[in-house]
């Protein structure tokens, strides 16, 4: 080709036909690249999602590596667990479970959505898992007792419980430094507990607790931080068919009659007088105001910078460790106290179920339930479960006697209990506060509590699905904002209990009523 | 079609059949990834509408789950709720759409007026820059100017203060709320809507404006008596536009904003919120799949309505 001929060829341009075939080759090209799967051509091994609650641990992608290292090398895969703020944690992984979404294992349980999934078909019965011999790790480290204590009406095993005590107790975490300054260092009652709120938001300009808006403080199961009925007799466990609808209340004689008799929650007096005192709280500043629409973790933020005097905490051995050392940077020489204000202090034997209120829960529509099942037995081991929960041994943590460890690192928060926990296994934070340790060991003992008459009662949605959707859609509406404290009581109650009426809960009552009967009458 | 397009028309003389389909498969190329991507994205989809007569779980599947008929459309329609949330669904989006055209017109007039090219492509990215902002942000904002750290203060309520008024408890009040998403929904996208309106501008021939002038019109009279009537059909096709999507709420804005805060359902919960807090708590599709297609088929019935009230009163400027 000459000089010229080649010029002409550069210069000529391009025809319409050309272009708008060359155009549209060029977009069809991009369409059917942009659908497919991106491999490269290179084989790797597979990577499995996991669903944690709460935030990303810092150095997470550090301790990924090190887990997945180990993972590829002992089962010939790896994980990719996405975190799911805890704000959003309930309906984010319904939502994923029953529109199918591909990943292994959750966490669920009653108090979050483990009917509804287990209705969907969404989750995968683990019997035959547990009896087939194949991991022997995992069944050595949690005890049959606790898969049967938390078997489901048809029988079946549907997570692993993740527990490290025998009974949740929801309380207190307080600053121990302002208990030392406001409450003489000691506080022993509601009472006491109240005052000293009322003193620090007096004198420091904070509210004295703390947290994102939950049926559980106000109502109490049995206990709950703003109940304060329920540090005086801990002996009521509320029925729901889920804990985002209404709570009934059964009769309390209910266990020898035969007869429950549940009624909605605003037919009984120490409720009705928990939402007045939430209410005043609320009015006078003591709790925070925007409890509907903030961020749990920007409300811990909160809390760990100084701005509150308590915050939520359950018996479950983290109370210091989820907290002190934020809380030290920020406010320096802060300390934090476990307070359960009972009545009757460490005899006051709550009610509880016994139910594990973690379970990790196994997807039907994973990719591979095997390796689901693999994990869960894997991080059996303890230097497997060691290095997913505490991080890199001699980089994040060091070992503090036989059972103990010390933080070194900032890697913390890992929710071993949507995954990992197993009692043997655990190991204690050394730096845990004695009120803590004191009242966790405590929470270890079966004898400390009271079985409650429905301690296995499940109770079915299938006959009231259309009124329970609407019945939760009124509580969110309504109850929500009494729960919090937003609205006038009175006339919180009656639109509530408007809205339920017209939403079917006299079908929904009658239904729990049936139910539980049929229950204490096959105990 | 006007008479002389038509005999034009009907004079070309028409290509031999083959010639035509080579000639048209350039045209056909190009147009198939959009054809494809509309047909994988919107009309595949569709076939999904099935789910909102099924009692749908996921272990069975669309094919696999039993037929419920009517039952999910139930949830809705007899909540008690439905007739307070259409009517928040309209009311609301009424608003939105007639405040943001009317910034839109309003904005783009002021800007037109402006002679320096500088100073106005400064405060026309002024006024377009909210625009990028995300709906998180602007909550997080109106958070902190309705209340502050803790939900208590605010800077309004510091203003308040300060000329001895008594402050206002904005999250628990649902009141004022329309208002003020319709304040967030003008300072978002009003810049926007200006820019569209903007453009229509500088098509208007400036012999126009000449003829104008030469009649002594002030600034004022050729705003309101030349632009604004050209305006009318950018103006249409946009409420067009928005009326068929009348019945979706502006989810990201609403949500992002009001939360799961049930004081403010009242005058803030429409469709799609309600939709969308029924799916994260029920996780149930087949109920929110029965209201998305009742919003789905009353969007098209409004714009069906709108194109044919447009057509019979203001054909010059219909779309259809």
């Amino acid at each position: 080709m000459t000089a010229n001929t080649n010029g002409a060829a550069l210069s000529r341009p391009v025809s319409r036909r050309g272009f708008l075939a060359w155009s549209g080759g060029v977009l069809a090209a991009a369409a059917l690249s942009a659908c497919s799967t991106g491999s490269n051509g290179q084989s790797s091994s597979a990577t499995h999602g996991l669903l944690l609650p709460g935030d990303v641990p810092p150095h997470w992608d550090r301790v990924r590596a090190a887990v997945n290292e180990k993972l590829e090398a002992d089962l010939g895969f790896e994980v990719s667990p996405e975190f799911i703020n805890w704000s959003n944690y309930a309906s984010q992984s319904l939502l994923k479970f029953t529109a199918g979404e591909n990943f292994q294992t959750a966490l669920s349980a009653r108090w979050l959505n483990i009917a509804r999934l287990i209705e969907a078909g969404a989750l995968h019965p683990l019997d035959d898992a547990l009896t087939s011999g194949d991991y022997p790790n995992l069944t050595a480290m949690v005890d049959q007792a606790a898969f049967d204590a938390n078997r489901w009406p048809d029988g079946a095993i549907y997570g692993v419980p993740a527990v490290n005590s025998a009974g949740r107790i929801h309380h207190h975490i307080a600053r121990g430094d302002l208990i030392d300054k406001y409450a003489g260092g000691n506080i022993e009652t509601f009472d006491q507990l109240e005052k000293f709120w009322y003193d620090v938001l007096q004198k420091e300009g904070i509210p004295g607790y703390i947290r994102n808006n939950t049926p559980f403080d106000t109502l109490g199961a049995p206990t709950g931080a703003l109940y304060a009925q329920g540090w005086e007799s801990p002996d009521l466990l509320p029925l729901y068919f889920s804990s985002d609808s209404v709570f009934f209340v059964p009769s309390r004689d209910a266990a020898t009659t035969g007869s429950t008799n549940a009624v909605p929650f605003w037919e009984y007096e120490p409720y009705v007088e928990s939402l007045h005192r939430i209410r005043k709280y609320y009015e006078d500043g003591i709790i925070n105001a925007d409890r509907l629409n903030a961020d749990s973790a920007d409300l811990k933020a909160r809390f760990d910078s100084g701005g509150a005097a308590s915050t939520w905490g359950i018996t479950d051995g983290l109370d210091t460790a989820g907290h002190l050392d934020q809380l030290t940077k920020a406010v320096p020489g802060a300390s934090l106290v476990t307070l359960l204000p009972f009545r009757d202090g460490q005899s006051a034997k709550p009610n509880q179920t016994f139910q594990a209120d973690n379970l990790v829960v196994v997807n039907a529509a994973a990719a591979d339930i095997d390796a689901a099942l693999q994990l869960l037995d894997w991080v059996s081991i303890k230097e497997n479960h060691d290095l997913l929960q505490y991080g890199e041994e001699g980089t994040d943590w060091e070992a503090a006697g036989d059972d103990g460890y010390d933080p070194i690192g900032e890697y913390a928060n890992f929710p071993g209990y949507a995954l990992s926990w197993r009692i043997p296994l655990e190991r204690k934070y050394a730096r845990m506060s004695e009120s803590e340790e004191s009242w966790f060991e405590w929470s270890k003992v079966y004898d400390n509590f009271t079985l409650d008459p429905y301690a296995s009662f499940i109770p079915d949605l299938t006959e009231i699905e259309t009124e329970h959707a609407q019945i939760t859609a009124a509580v969110a509406e309504y109850g929500n904002p009494l729960y919090a404290g937003a609205v006038d009581v009175e006339e919180g109650l009656d639109k509530l209990k408007a809205a339920v009426d017209e939403a079917g809960l006299a079908k929904v009552q009658e239904e729990l009523n049936r139910q539980a009967d049929a229950y204490l009458a096959s105990q | 079609m006007s008479t002389d397009l038509k005999a034009a028309t009907e004079s070309a003389p028409a290509a031999p059949r083959g010639i035509r389909q080579k000639r048209d498969y350039g045209l056909v190329i190009l147009a198939a990834p959009a054809v494809i991507l509309l047909l994988v994205f919107a009309y595949g989809p569709m076939a999904g509408l099935v789910v909102a007569f099924q009692d749908f779980n996921v272990a069975d599947g669309v094919f696999g789950s039993p037929w419920a008929g009517l039952e999910n459309f139930e949830f809705f329609f007899t909540s008690g709720n439905a007739s307070r949330i259409l009517w928040n669904t309209l009311f609301l989006n009424i608003l939105f759409l007639a405040a943001t055209l009317g910034a839109g017109v309003l904005l783009a007039l002021m800007l037109n007026e402006i002679r320096g090219r500088v100073t106005k492509r400064f405060w026309q990215s002024v006024i377009f820059v909210p625009y990028f902002v995300s709906p998180i942000v602007v909550s997080i904002f109106l958070q902190a100017f309705l209340a502050g750290p803790g939900g208590r203060g605010g800077l309004v309520n510091d203003f308040f203060n300060v000329l001895s008024l008594p402050e206002l408890s904005w999250y628990t009040d649902p009141g004022p709320w329309p208002w003020i998403l319709t304040v967030v929904k003008v300072w978002h996208l009003g810049g926007y809507m200006s820019v569209i309106f903007l453009a229509a501008i500088t098509a208007v021939p400036e012999e126009v404006y000449e003829a104008g002038v030469i009649d002594g019109a002030s600034r004022a009279q050729m705003a309101f008596r030349i632009t604004v009537p050209l305006l009318k059909p950018t103006a249409a096709i946009l409420l067009v536009l928005g009326i068929g999507r009348i019945f979706y709420g502006d989810f990201a804005t609403i949500y992002a904003i009001v939360g799961d805060n049930g004081t403010l359902f009242e005058t803030t919960d429409v469709i799609d919120t309600y939709v969308f807090r029924a799916l994260r708590t029920q996780g149930d599709f087949g109920t929110t799949a029965a209201i998305g297609l009742f919003q789905s088929v009353v969007g098209f019935v409004l714009v069906v309505i709108a194109t044919l009230v447009q057509r019979k009163y203001a054909r010059e400027t219909a779309i259809l």
